[in-house]
């Protein structure tokens, strides 16, 4: 086994070697990822057992460390150093992971291409003119040019699993609760949970088994028991019954999607699994109960990026006022979508709108979450399909050329329309790669996700694990790596 | 049709109408949502100064990115003390909400507070009434006041225009110190009707929280912050009426400046109305400040109801359920309140308004007077069947030499390491006359001081010499001599002048070198000169 010294060493030279094409990583911590590896490295020597002993980690920039600056890629927190180390941070570190660097996102988590950041947009290690997804783009791309075998990502409507799956790699978003969210910078406090992304599901199990279970930092994290992730992985479910849901009206997806949808159900079917059609009645409100949600929640997280006390302060005239320091540095700070989604969720909670807008969201919230229990034989009302994973495609499309939704914030909220319900439903759900597809002359990856009950990350873990197995379509690098 | 403008001279009545709303910072170790210590924790008795500005803090007190609230579940427990005082029924459920505004002093420009689900909710409390002096008046009537609501929140900062010490600076200080303090708000309903109800109130309710622990209560620190809503009906000579719009005034700290903002609005409302004809309705509520020097309101915002702070639910706070056992457990430690302590009292004992207001007012000296009787009830048949004799005695005791060695040391009497099992002790000494009255003040401060240990009172008083003369010959001796010296007063008091006796009780004291217990001396005197 390689030593901590050895592995970041790599890690690092393959940063060198290969983020100046996709634009990845924001920070690099070579100096204090390397002393970091030699002290493992003798914590190993004198016997202590770490489970992610010398393990390269990149940590998306909303995400608080106190090595370098977290800024969520936002003007707004240009040079904003943490005073305290996030949760996951702290329990990775105490594991032996070595945090390598910070990696590019959208603006707070907002976005599906990571396009929206004040770093440039993340290229795609598979096609550097495509997007690498979003808004977890540079966690993703780092694992798939292989500069990492471990990125943490975070997931809002589908920020994990949607760069994963257009990159090729394993995205893990865990059930809401599961990891606690201190140190994750806001973006929509009610769906944000951390995953890792990683190039095998084994990995991802490791990483969460890490990073997982109660902090009393977080009123929101969990005391539902762990379980061995790593042993679920590697374990094959008997009498699996995977559900597919009946197509939505208003999913377009591309041929590339629907080819690896039919190769997923193959590869269950040979697996011995059950393959069931269910139905999602109010999932294709997702999008729209997400946009009023996401936004409402941020517009109230966003506020106290005020110039006042960190990050960015907009020069103001002596005599201009409060008001003038404000507008001015929320002006300067935030980005073109940042202000948008703040000014939607602002329009939704003001009185006379709220129950129009929010208040509804929040119904069809629970609508959906009770089609996802009835799915996966947890509702109240009854037993359902009792699926044990749902299997759906993680975006509606491949990887697609950097600017082409540059006018269009519609099209691209679309491409969250399969995973923006699992957040609202609060359930754990994973991408895997399913084989590549020749978009536009390249070959592209191509995801699909499976969706598991509430807090049973193991079993979802389990399909996983047999998928990836069956199929061998982890692990595929990106050209050139 | 024209009317000739109406004056002052057309108004028969004005009726005050008043609601309260009252701020009060709970007195938990730490902040409503953070580790960071509270500013408004107990004191420990060795420092009451200013901490300097942000030393209190924590990531989420300053609302760094990434921070995040976790509940402080004593404050939920204390507010649900202080609402069961009111009267108020606890909600099984209930949430924390964002209050969203833009201020310097509020770190994540939204406060959490709960919105449409108070954890305290329709109390009605009897308000006893109150003499000139703030003192209850058992006599007078009671009056019901309705509470609304009873809500748990976070309190904001404070902006500083000059640096600590007063030096002058340019621009403004966050001071982040008192952010996230956990504040109760008290909501009454427009119940009261006079200046001095709100006073008292506000007085009472003080009370309160101090004997539960809930707050300390130094006004002057801003624990409690009055802010009243006012308003008054007009009624004019010609039988027409009109209420006034609603001004509510923020940020009172004492009861003076409670009082004064109050009568105030009263007397200005009605001019106000006759100036610009508002009445109260939708859009007609003003805040307004109060300037204690000049004692008046001064208008701050217009408007007040039509402010949108846009309230939803705060995702990173689950919901609080509130079980029947948790409720019970916490409303049954409220017991008895200190304004129905003081009035039995004063009933059990015979005490003075004033005497049993300082027996209530600190929240261990009730527990440690009423220890104190209880073992003196214990202890002798003598007083098994007279609570008045034991309550008055032990009150002597604490309002006298208890309250003179407390002063001195600057901490309340039951702090002052005397045992109520000694102060009994001391008690009995001195009915039985074993003892004079200066030795029972020092037999007092020797324990206070902690000289005596745990000696109990009687060996102590042995040891120290101070059991007074108990030979009834020597005692006799003195009395005849002392008669004999002071003819004249003799006569006296033979024709009825009892008070003359000071005079022959204080030779005989001389006599005994202040051995002699002067109650006995004052007996024997009587005796022969009354047979």
């Amino acid at each position: 086994m390689k030593s901590a010294r050895e592995q970041v060493a790599e890690a690092l030279a393959r940063i060198e070697e290969r983020n100046g094409a996709c634009n990845a990583f924001v920070e690099v911590y070579a100096e204090e990822a390397t002393t970091r590896a030699a002290a493992i490295d003798e914590r190993v020597a004198g016997g202590e057992d770490l489970p992610l002993a010398g393990m390269p980690i990149a940590v998306k920039d909303n995400i608080c460390t106190k090595v370098g600056k977290t800024t969520c890629a936002s003007r707004i927190l240009e040079g904003y150093r943490s005073p305290f180390d996030a949760t996951v941070v702290g329990r990775l570190e105490a594991a032996g992971a070595v945090i390598v660097g910070k990696v590019n996102m959208d603006e707070f988590g907002m976005g599906s291409g990571t396009e929206h950041s004040v770093y440039g947009p993340t290229g795609n290690p598979w096609d550097t003119t495509r997007v690498a997804g979003g808004s977890s783009g540079g966690s993703a791309a780092a694992v798939a040019a292989g500069m990492v075998p471990v990125a943490l990502g975070t997931d809002t409507g589908g920020s994990i699993r949607q760069p994963a799956a257009m990159c090729g790699v394993v995205g893990l978003k865990p059930t809401y609760g599961r990891v606690s969210r201190y140190g994750l910078v806001a973006f929509a406090s009610s769906l944000d949970q951390i995953g890792p992304l990683t190039r095998t599901v084994e990995e991802a199990a490791r990483v969460l088994g890490v990073i997982a279970g109660e902090d009393p930092n977080d009123a929101t994290s969990s005391t539902r028991p762990l379980h061995d992730f790593v042993a679920a992985s590697r374990e094959t479910p008997w009498n699996l019954r995977v559900g597919v849901v009946r197509g939505w009206s208003s999913a377009k997806n591309h041929p590339a999607v629907d080819g690896a949808m039919e190769r997923a159900k193959g590869v269950f079917r040979a697996m011995g699994a059950e393959v069931v059609v269910v139905d999602l009645p109010h999932a294709e409100h997702a999008v729209s109960a997400y946009y009023i949600v996401a936004p409402a929640e941020a517009s109230s997280n966003l506020a106290r990026f005020d110039g006042v006390r960190y990050g960015r302060r907009a020069e103001v005239g002596a005599g201009e006022g409060l008001e003038a320091l404000y507008v001015r540095s929320r002006s300067e700070g935030f980005g073109a979508e940042v202000k948008r989604r703040i000014m939607l969720g602002t329009y939704a909670l003001s009185a006379g709108h709220c129950d129009e807008y929010y208040k509804t969201a929040l119904k069809v919230r629970r609508r959906i979450k009770e089609d996802y229990d009835t799915a996966l034989g947890t509702g109240e009302h009854g037993e359902g399909a009792r699926c044990d994973v749902l299997l759906l495609p993680t975006s509606p499309t491949p990887a697609y050329p950097i600017g082409e939704k540059g006018n269009d914030p519609v099209s691209e909220y679309l491409q969250d329309i399969y995973t923006v319900g699992v957040n609202l439903a609060g359930l754990p759900a994973i991408s895997l790669p399913c084989g590549l597809a020749e978009v536009g002359g390249k070959e592209l990856p191509v995801g699909v996700q499976l969706v598991g009950r509430a807090f049973d990350e193991a079993g979802l873990l389990r399909a996983a694990g047999m998928f990836e197995r069956a199929s061998g379509f982890s692990g595929v690098s990106a050209p050139g790596v | 049709m024209t009317t000739k403008p109406r004056t002052l001279d057309d108004i028969e009545q004005v009726d005050l109408i008043v609601g309260m709303e009252i701020h009060v910072e709970l007195a938990t170790k730490r902040k409503m949502f953070s580790g960071a210590p509270n500013p408004a924790a107990p004191s420990d008795g060795t420092s009451r100064e200013e901490p300097e500005p942000n030393t209190l803090i924590d990531p989420t007190v300053l609302g760094l990115p990434g921070a995040l609230p976790v509940m402080n579940k004593r404050a939920v427990e204390l507010s649900m003390m202080v609402g069961a005082a009111l009267g108020c029924r606890i909600s099984e459920f209930t949430k924390w909400d964002r209050k969203s505004y833009f201020y310097p002093d509020l770190p994540k420009a939204y406060q959490i507070s709960q919105y449409d689900l108070p954890l305290c909710y329709d109390g009605a409390f009897d308000l006893p009434s109150l003499d000139a002096e703030g003192r209850i008046d058992p006599q007078g009537p009671e009056r019901r006041i309705g509470i609304i609501r009873a809500h748990l929140e976070e309190d904001a900062g404070k902006l500083l225009h000059e640096a600590p010490g007063g030096r002058a600076i340019e621009g403004s200080i966050v001071d982040l110190n008192r952010a996230g303090t956990p504040l109760l708000e008290i909501v009454t309903q427009p119940d009261l009707r006079s200046a001095d109800e709100c006073v008292a109130f506000a007085r009472i309710l003080r009370d309160i929280c101090r004997s539960l622990g809930a707050s300390e209560g130094v006004l002057q620190q801003g624990h409690i912050r009055f802010e009243p809503n006012i308003n008054t009906k007009i009624t004019f000579f010609d039988r027409s009426t009109a209420t006034t719009p609603i001004v509510e005034v923020k940020n009172l700290n004492s009861y003076r400046s409670l009082r004064l903002a109050i009568e105030h609005e009263l007397a200005e409302q009605p001019r106000r109305y006759l100036q610009d004809g508002r009445e109260m309705g939708p859009g007609m509520k003003t805040t307004r400040g109060w300037d204690d020097k000049r004692e008046v309101t001064f208008s701050q915002r217009e408007k007040e109801d039509a402010h949108d702070y846009r309230y939803f639910p705060d995702p990173d706070l689950p919901p609080v359920v509130i079980d029947d056992a948790w409720r019970e457990r916490i409303c049954s430690q409220v017991g008895e309140l200190p304004h129905r302590k003081q009035i039995r009292y004063m009933d059990e004992a015979a005490l003075s308004p004033a005497e049993a207001q300082a027996l209530t007012a600190e929240p261990g000296v009730a527990a440690y007077y009423e220890a104190i009787v209880e073992l003196l009830i214990d202890k002798d048949d003598k007083y098994r069947t007279d609570r008045e004799h034991a309550g008055r005695a032990a009150a002597n005791l604490l309002l006298q030499s208890g309250a003179k060695h407390a002063n001195e040391r600057g901490v309340s009497v039951d702090r002052l390491g005397v045992s109520p099992q000694h102060a009994a002790e001391i008690i009995f000494l001195r009915e039985d006359g074993r003892i004079s009255a200066q030795g029972l003040d020092e037999l007092f401060g020797l324990y206070a001081s902690g000289e005596a240990g745990d000696e109990t009172a009687e060996s102590l008083a042995e040891s120290r010499g101070m059991i007074v003369v108990r030979d009834e010959g020597a005692l006799e001796a003195w009395c005849d001599e002392v008669i004999a010296e002071h003819p004249a007063i003799a006569e006296q008091i033979k024709g009825g002048k009892d008070q003359a006796i000071g005079r022959l009780i204080g030779e005989v004291m001389k006599k005994s070198k202040g051995q002699a217990d002067a109650k006995t001396v004052r007996e024997m005197l009587m005796d022969k000169l009354k047979a």
